[in-house]
């Protein structure tokens, strides 16, 4: 269990700056997501975590600890590789019992270990298989036994779901977190992907051009986005420009009360951003008494359990999910209701 | 009307017949200049020169003669002592230079070009430059002397044209240490650094990196550079000719004396050697193969 503070780092490549500043606390036993798009420097934080990079400027602190210059062999971080790195030449016995054996752990003891860890990812019956032998899966579990086995005081993930498919990506999301809840270990990872950051994380920290942009619980992050970055990044897609006014968003498609004890607002410009699932959509205006928005079906996309439907109000599309129990036909004259607290607004900072 | 499968199997057949005529001119050049100047060597080699008025097919005395001199053994040992020395050497440094290179460093691209230059090279400047250099009275000797370290360039110690071979191995190991970079280089862009992180991150030191994790995955690499560095090395002629320490030769320049003499009978001797050479370097390659290819096995590539 230890505790993971970043503290003003910054970390140049020659006269790029991958990091412009960083300042990140990872309470023990906490499993984070570093959330960013492709070259966001997601991968270089957590690289700086596990001593493969030293950071140009300021301090990585393992329970107040400056380690920032601690060689990444004393520093006794785990780390699980994108492509699992698993060592081609040696079957999954050697490459989880690799970390102890260059430790100098004797060989009864390694022995015991091993049968512990092979049980917990349930890998025995593959013990003399070599890694081409694997599914992705399987290798996966193989990188997380050979990190696990050396006790390691921090977990570090590098996009531990992006290569498996879909039926496999819940069971290893499962998996992570039971053994993660488990053992209780401090866990960073690493995602491009908003979804797996949710699923998997106690809290997300989004990273943006070298920057910490918002650092919050998963549902927070979702209904709350501090940015439109922010919320475009995390899939909102009814984002509205809103004029503020005495606790009431005037928008093209009409007023919107807002709920002040959830959002605080300021009068002024600003976003409305209306979560496509919060909204219902009626088909009678009889039935809601506040918010009532109307507009007309213009498309329709079926996902199987829910469906989207893109709705016209007043020149603005407003996408709209629902449960698909019942089918509501494009052309279709509609009423769309949202409940205040379910609104949320995003205003500049002053 | 034909079924459709007489219709595929002749399809097949034409394709077949299509691949062969593609193939042919390759295979002309292999069977005829290769099979076939094998074939003729191994003939003459027992007995079989009637264009010189010899034809006692098949007579082992030419092997006889060769393998019954003590000196044929004297230059085998020669022969196999420069080439493995410098093709270790070469493998050794060659190593080092790839593991440097995928490493970042200031002006990379300079040495990436460098390093290269003898491969561009012919051996024959590589042989005068080391006849230059390293000779009594050459540039190094000269500035030896210059510098007072000894009293006249011939006092310098002798590294040419002895038995020790400096000369050659120089020669060998600075052309074919280019070549086992360019190899190793490749194969190590390759398998990446990955590998070797995650097996730092996992608490192993530099030296335990490198021999259980970057050696394992680069020793395909490795094989085929120092086979064919070793097999260039076992039939080279010109170095040892030049810069060797002349009676006992090794092979190849024993079978360029035999080939030269008066007598030309003894080109019949001078093929022996040749497929002697063949044979030994042949059974050594293919021992190192096989030897390879067992531990590949251990380590489950197929």
């Amino acid at each position: 269990m230890t505790k993971v503070q970043l503290k003003g780092v910054r970390k140049e490549f020659g006269a790029f700056t991958a990091i412009s500043q960083i300042d990140l606390e990872i309470a023990s036993g906490e499993l984070v997501a570093l959330l960013g798009p492709s070259g966001c420097g997601k991968t270089t934080t957590l690289r700086m975590m596990a001593g493969l990079e030293v950071p140009t400027l300021g301090q990585i602190l393992f329970d107040d600890e400056d380690v920032s210059e601690v060689r990444v062999q004393d520093r006794n971080v785990g780390m699980v590789f994108q492509r699992y790195a698993l060592f081609p030449h040696m079957t999954v016995e050697k490459n989880v019992m690799f970390g102890l054996k260059v430790r100098g752990t004797p060989s009864d003891e390694i022995k015991r270990r091993l049968e512990e860890i092979l049980d917990v990812v349930q890998l025995d019956q593959f013990r003399h298989r070599f890694p081409a032998q694997l599914s992705g899966g399987q290798m996966q579990r193989v990188a997380i036994a050979r990190t696990l086995i050396t006790n390691p005081s921090v977990l570090m993930m590098d996009e531990p779901l992006a290569n498996l498919d879909t039926k496999l990506r819940g069971e290893m999301r499962r998996f992570i977190r039971d053994l993660q809840q488990r053992l209780g270990i401090t866990t960073v990872f690493v995602t491009h992907d908003q979804v797996e950051a949710m699923e998997l994380a106690d809290r997300v920290a989004v990273i943006f051009n070298g920057e910490l942009a918002q650092y919050d619980a998963p549902d927070a992050l979702y209904q709350r986005p501090n940015s439109i970055e922010i919320a475009d990044f995390m899939g909102a897609s009814n984002i509205f420009k809103a004029q503020i006014t005495g606790g009431i968003a005037r928008t093209a498609f009409g007023d919107l009360q807002l709920d002040q004890t959830v959002c605080q607002v300021r009068d002024g410009s600003g976003h409305v951003l209306l979560r496509a699932e919060a909204i219902d959509l009626l088909l009678s205006d009889a039935d809601a008494d506040q918010n009532l928005i109307a507009g007309k079906v213009t498309g329709r996309e079926f996902f199987g359990a829910t469906v989207n439907y893109t709705v016209d109000c007043n020149g603005e599309a407003i996408t709209v999910n629902e449960q698909s129990r019942r089918m509501v036909d494009v052309g279709q004259d509609v009423w769309l209701t949202i409940q205040p607290q379910r609104i949320w607004v995003i205003q500049n900072p002053v | 009307m034909p079924s459709p499968r007489t219709t595929e199997l002749a399809r097949h057949r034409k394709e077949r017949m299509w691949m062969w005529v593609q193939l042919s001119p390759v295979l002309a050049v292999l069977t005829v200049l290769f099979g076939g100047a094998l074939v003729l060597a191994v003939m003459q080699s027992l007995g079989f020169a009637p264009w010189f008025g010899v034809n006692t097919f098949p007579d082992f005395s030419y092997f006889g003669a060769l393998w019954g001199d003590w000196s044929f053994w004297q230059s085998l040992g020669l022969t196999l002592y420069y080439a493995t020395v410098s093709t270790v050497i070469a493998l050794i440094l060659g190593t080092l230079l790839a593991l440097a290179l995928v490493r970042t460093f200031p002006s990379k691209k300079l040495y990436k070009y460098l390093y290269k230059l003898p491969l561009m090279i012919p051996y024959t400047v590589g042989i005068a430059l080391a006849v230059i250099m390293l000779g009594n009275g050459g540039m190094i000797s000269r500035i030896f002397a210059f510098v007072g370290l000894i009293g006249d360039p011939s006092e310098f110690p002798q590294i040419l044209k002895t038995h020790y071979g400096w000369g050659i191995i120089a020669v060998y190991v600075w052309k074919q240490t280019p070549f086992v970079t360019l190899t190793l280089y490749a194969v190590l862009l390759g398998v990446g650094r990955e590998t070797e992180e995650a097996a730092a991150i996992l608490g192993a030191n530099k030296r335990q990196i490198f021999f259980q994790v970057t050696l394992p995955q680069i020793l395909p690499g490795i094989v085929s550079s120092t086979l064919i560095i070793f097999a260039f090395n076992i039939g080279a002629f010109e170095a040892p000719f030049i810069l060797g320490g002349g009676f006992p030769d090794t092979l190849p320049v024993v079978a360029w004396r035999y080939f030269n003499d008066a007598d030309y009978t003894l080109q019949l001797q001078g093929m022996a050697t040749v497929v002697s050479i063949a044979l030994i370097a042949s059974g050594i390659l293919y021992s190192y193969l096989a030897f390879y290819r067992r531990y590949e096995r251990r380590i489950g590539r197929n």
